[in-house]
């Protein structure tokens, strides 16, 4: 009797066993990406975090009309560019701003004259929907006990902007105010919206998107037009690293199509410098590079 | 007969040698990629800036203190789940393996929304500031490696008969001298690479520190989290330099487990 139970016992659970083998192996299995069942050809997209919702968008009706396969990474625009030239892969580079495109462009890994503007951002003070804080302005932003957020500014293009609002409309003494309110600098784009959506601040400088990003938590606060030093610009090109590059071309030329315009518009996005201008005096400057201050700076190797 | 079985012995021996070869190939191999883009000229630099001093003693002070209350807190309960009975005992042992399964940044998450609630809130407002400050860093960590704390202790306590405490109990030794005088001193090397395997994994954390305490360089910066932002500043030579400075770090407590590390005696 006690052996045959035993036996029994060792049945069951060699039947455990093995089900549990077979889970992993079919688990393992369906993990494999089907593009390594043998493809065909497919665009491999670098996407800074700043357009995911509509780039998302504009590369399935792409794969929709085309038939080709996209896969977009996206990421900081920064950490996605390191991703682009350790693989020494990519058809497209397609960061948050104009930044990192033009070290991209210093660094030869993307091909200039193939570079076209997708869509036009504005920096903006953004806060928890109903504005709790009562923050009408930047200045406000100095009173003590406040809890501030920007992105890193060495890494993440619109921490960069917000230095630069900071710096050029703000004596020293109202810096340092703004500095001691400043409880964090994260690491990406959508994290400096979601940390208002998650109350974890009071306020962040970041882009003007943001409110339409998520509504229902986060409430937009100009800034005047004289306090905007730049406008911001989303741009794509092609990367040196393409396999095929007229396709790439012709991806990024979609960018451009009434189908794609209209889905940035509806997300939100400013599609014309005209657009833009509505919220900055007339000589804003458009996009290119802003010297962070040493203040701001970790030490920095390679640049 | 007797050849062919000695054959058969050495041919074993000699593919559990290679995997244990092949693995390690497969690390220094790793390690040597990172070379490709070392610039031997900035390793001083980067490691002596004020930054990357900065994160070192960060990532240390914060993994001792992470790994002191995980030890804490996991020694107890381990001691519960070897050698008592409770109601919900399995569903507690399941739960200690849920940071393996969550990753840290899912978990960091977790942390972060809990923060937003009316509980959290008060914590925030009331007690201890958590999101984006210095405690939040040990809070990711220790929410990371408690559970693998106590699982780690529970299974050294359960190679240990319970019966040397039963003996020393019967001798008139209080439940805390028997575990004290016994059970502790035979466990002691278990439960040294355990805090030293848990300290590590800390030192190493990223996904929950970045996702609760944030980026911030000479307040929340930890070395993983400068290894990102290095990387993420498209940095690349510098990216390297702290990997390697975060991998001897890692690498030396790793073979201080070895040193202290209890061999299973097979007789």
């Amino acid at each position: 009797m006690t052996s045959v139970r035993h036996n029994l016992h060792n049945a069951g659970a060699r039947g455990v066993g093995q089900m549990v083998i077979m889970i992993f192996f079919f688990s393992g299995l369906s993990l494999i990406p089907s593009s390594l069942y043998g493809s065909s050809t497919s665009l491999l997209v670098f996407a800074g975090a700043a357009s995911k919702p509509p780039a998302e968008e504009v590369a399935r009706d792409f794969m929709k009309k085309r038939g080709i396969e996209v896969k977009t990474t996206f990421g900081g625009s920064g950490f996605v560019l390191s991703q682009m030239k350790i693989a020494r892969q990519g058809e497209i580079y397609f960061p948050g701003s104009s930044d990192f495109m033009e070290k991209a462009k210093k660094e030869k890994l993307v091909f200039p004259e193939t570079e076209r503007i997708v869509a036009y951002l504005v920096p903006a003070i953004n806060v928890q929907r109903g504005n709790p804080r009562n923050i009408r302005s930047l200045k406000d932003l100095l009173r003590p006990g406040l809890r501030l957020g920007i992105a890193d500014p060495e890494s993440v293009c619109v921490g960069t902007y917000a230095v630069e609002v900071v710096e050029k409309n703000l004596n020293p003494e109202e810096k340092g105010k703004l500095r001691r309110n400043l409880v964090t600098t994260v690491e990406s784009c959508e994290k400096t919206a979601n940390i208002v959506s998650l109350k974890s601040v009071d306020a962040v400088i970041g882009w003007q998107i943001f409110a339409r990003w998520d509504p229902k938590r986060i409430e937009t606060v100009l800034l005047k037009p004289e306090e905007i030093p730049r406008i911001g610009y989303i741009p794509i090109a092609v990367s040196v690293f393409t396999k095929d590059r007229p396709l790439a071309e012709n991806f990024v030329a979609f960018f451009h199509s009434p189908e794609a315009r209209s889905i940035f518009q509806r997300h939100g996005y400013l599609l014309t410098v005209e657009e833009a201008r509505k919220y900055t005096l007339p000589p804003t400057p458009v996009g290119g590079e802003y010297a962070l201050p040493e203040g701001w700076k970790r030490r920095k190797m390679g640049r | 007969m007797r050849k062919k079985g000695e054959e058969r012995y050495i041919n074993f021996e000699k593919t559990a040698i290679f995997a244990a070869l092949a693995l390690f190939l497969f690390y220094v191999v790793l390690i040597m990629a990172l070379l490709t883009f070392f610039e031997e000229k900035g390793f001083l630099e980067v490691l002596l800036s004020p930054d990357t001093l900065f994160s070192i003693r960060l990532s240390l002070m914060t993994a001792t203190l992470a790994m002191l209350l995980a030890v804490a807190v996991a020694l107890p309960a381990a001691y519960a789940l070897s050698r008592l009975n409770f109601p919900g005992k399995k569903l507690v042992d399941t739960f200690l393996e849920l940071p393996m399964i969550m990753s840290p940044v899912a978990l960091g998450a977790a942390l972060l929304i809990f923060f937003n609630t009316k509980v959290g809130n008060i914590i925030q407002e009331k007690g201890i500031l958590f999101v984006f400050e210095f405690p939040g860093i040990i809070l990711a960590q220790f929410a990371t490696i408690a559970g693998l704390a106590t699982r780690l202790m529970k299974t050294t306590l359960d190679e240990i008969s319970p019966r040397y405490e039963a003996v020393a109990r019967s001798l008139g030794a209080s439940a805390w001298g028997a575990f004290l005088g016994v059970t502790f001193p035979l466990a002691f090397r278990g439960l040294l690479s355990a805090m030293i395997l848990c300290w590590a994994k800390a030192v190493g954390e990223f996904g929950a520190t970045v996702t609760l305490a944030g980026t911030m360089a000479f307040k929340t910066e930890t070395m993983p989290v400068a290894i990102f932002m290095a990387l993420a500043s498209a940095d690349i030579p510098k990216t390297t330099i702290l990997i390697l400075i975060l991998t001897g770090i890692g690498l030396a407590a790793l073979y201080a487990v070895r040193l202290v590390e209890k061999r299973p005696q097979i007789v």
